[in-house]
């Protein structure tokens, strides 16, 4: 059951009533106390109860779209990353935990790839200014943020590791879409 | 009658200070986290059960004893060491005189329930808790940090301003009842007065008969209702819990005093304050709830209505009984309320606790002895 929003008016000035601060004590009291006996009675019989605790390994919390986890490359149908290594990520990225090598792949109708993308999730600070910076819609921010680990070696994430299909991604990939046209179109239609 | 007051002792540590320091350490939890709309410590299990996370204090327990005692570099050792015993201690001793129970005679066996009763109760726990402020202070000053040291003089700051009002808010109560022994003051709680009664005693107005049953126990809350809300906050600040935990002040001074304990030394200090919430529900049930007595039915009322069904020897017996569930009852009430306060009052700075010491309780106090002595002596003019 939700909470719901009062609005209080605050006077600048303080009455002699609220001076006195006893009353305003037991006003108090009597406003935390009606919370704690409904909810008490609500405990007992188990319904009517203000809670609003999410129980968490076991409940999640859906985060909104626009909310920024560990970056993840988008992985096509084929297999293969969407990603062209142009290095514009590396480049962006001001913490420089990205790392990539790229590849080759002869008569292909996209011949570049990433050989070796790594990223060092213990320097990175979730700013997602590489999926700002890549034009081709390869690296895009999660929802995941549950990355701790007992070593750093482990934290340092290679390329099958962040590969994440891309029909998982449709969310994101969708805001961001979004997002952009908003931007282009607040600029007036130019590019 | 050494074996009396051994069995006595016992009793008080098992309930008073074995049962309810844990459980209220729990209900600390349950109860914030009730009155906060949330849920409160569920997780600590014993093979999947949880029972309302009831085995959170046993878990905090072993916690705290499995940790390494730390004593920091440049410390002075011997004082750090002994620094949390000095805390905890005052705080166990001081049940001591708190009565539990009234006197009751099983045939020429007189049973007086509580541990000592001393002429001089009220100034033994007085002086019992001013000893536990030299715990706090040798912690903060020992530890060879900083902040302990700021957190130790706020605390000795604190404590010795709150004594001074805290002794001279009670003065009404001993005025009262004339008396500075425990056990008589809650004797004299044991009856009721007349609600109207003053208007007989000070402007010879007679009181009809038939307003007789407005009647209001013989309770210091009543009599002393100004004192009663000086006493607790006094002593609210005494035992420097939120909203008066300038000596521990997470938010400027990390944790103030105890900083540099860990491990069970830092336990003896958490218990310590714990032991105190029970030790001030006890004290404040006993000087103005009047502790073990049940509101209009006097000891002497319930006696003679049980015994001339059932003999002197149950009557007696269950009367006990009746008053040892009573006072602990009170006492239940009593950290309830304490507990309510520590979560619903935001915290005081340290100039506003200072200020509310010394500018208001303190003449408020000093005006509540000579009001209660002026309307005593008028009360004896009247009944001469």
């Amino acid at each position: 059951m939700p909470g719901k929003v009062v609005k209080v008016r605050r006077h600048e000035k303080l009455g002699w009533l609220e001076r006195l601060y006893v009353p305003m004590i037991v006003k108090g009291l009597v406003v935390t106390s009606r919370h704690f006996f409904r909810n008490l009675r609500g405990f007992v019989s188990g319904k009517n109860r203000t809670d609003f605790v999410v129980q968490y390994p076991e409940e999640r919390v859906d985060y909104p779209d626009a909310f920024r986890g560990m970056p993840v490359l988008v992985q096509l149908d084929n297999g293969q990353p969407r990603c062209v290594a142009c290095g514009l990520c590396e480049f962006a990225c001001p913490t420089d935990c990205i790392s990539i090598v790229p590849g080759e792949i002869e008569g292909a109708r996209i011949e570049r790839y990433p050989e070796v993308f790594d990223i060092d999730m213990s320097r990175c600070m979730f700013c997602g200014l590489c999926e700002e910076a890549c034009p081709e819609e390869a690296i895009v921010m999660s929802r995941e943020v549950e990355i701790a680990t007992y070593d750093r070696p482990s934290m340092i994430y290679e390329k099958q590791q962040l590969l994440v299909p891309e029909s998982l991604l449709k969310r994101r990939l969708d805001f961001l879409r979004a997002e952009y046209d908003r931007q282009h179109a607040a600029a007036g239609g130019r590019s | 009658m050494l074996v009396e007051v051994v069995i006595k002792a016992l009793f008080i540590l098992l309930v008073a200070i074995g049962s309810f320091v844990p459980i209220i350490t729990w209900v600390e939890r349950k109860q914030s986290a009730i009155m906060q709309d949330r849920i409160g410590a569920n997780r600590a299990d014993v093979a999947g059960i949880r029972i309302l996370g009831l085995f959170h204090p046993i878990a905090d327990v072993i916690k705290l004893f499995a940790k390494e005692d730390v004593v920091p570099l440049g410390a002075n050792r011997v004082m750090h060491l002994v620094a949390p015993v000095i805390a905890a201690v005052p705080a166990v001793i001081a049940y001591a005189v708190i009565p539990f129970g009234a006197v009751y005679a099983f045939g020429a066996k007189e049973i007086s329930l509580v541990v000592a009763d001393p002429d001089w109760g009220l100034l033994y726990i007085f002086a019992i808790g001013s000893i536990a402020t030299y715990g706090t202070i040798m912690a903060g000053w020992s530890s060879n940090n900083n902040w302990s040291m700021l957190g130790g003089l706020r605390a000795s700051a604190q404590m010795i301003s709150y004594e001074v009002t805290m002794g001279l808010s009670v003065v009404g109560v001993f005025m009262v009842f004339h008396t500075l022994k425990l056990t008589d003051m809650v004797f004299a709680q044991d009856s009721t007065f007349r609600l109207l009664g003053f208007l007989d005693v000070l402007f010879g107005l007679p009181v009809p008969v038939w307003l007789d049953w407005l009647r209001l126990p013989n309770w210091g809350i009543f009599l002393q209702p100004l004192a009663f809300v000086m006493f607790l906050t006094a002593i609210m600040a005494e035992n420097k819990r939120p909203p008066f935990d300038m000596p521990e002040g997470e938010s400027e001074i990390v944790a103030g005093y105890h900083t540099e304990y860990s491990g069970m030394r830092f336990g003896l200090f958490f218990m310590s304050e714990f032991i105190e919430v029970v030790v001030i529900a006890g004290l404040v049930s006993t000087l103005f709830l009047g502790g073990w007595s049940i509101p209009y039915l006097s000891q002497e009322t319930i006696i003679g209505a049980i015994s001339s069904v059932f003999g002197i020897g149950f009557a007696t017996g269950l009367c006990m009984i009746l008053h040892v569930l009573t006072f602990f009852l009170k006492v239940i009430v009593m950290i309830w309320l304490q507990m309510a306060l520590r979560w619903s009052l935001p915290r005081f700075r340290y100039d506003q606790v200072m200020d509310l010491c010394w500018k208001v309780l303190l003449p408020l106090s000093i005006a509540n002895v000579f009001v209660t002595g002026l309307v005593m002596l008028l009360v004896q003019r009247g009944a001469a």
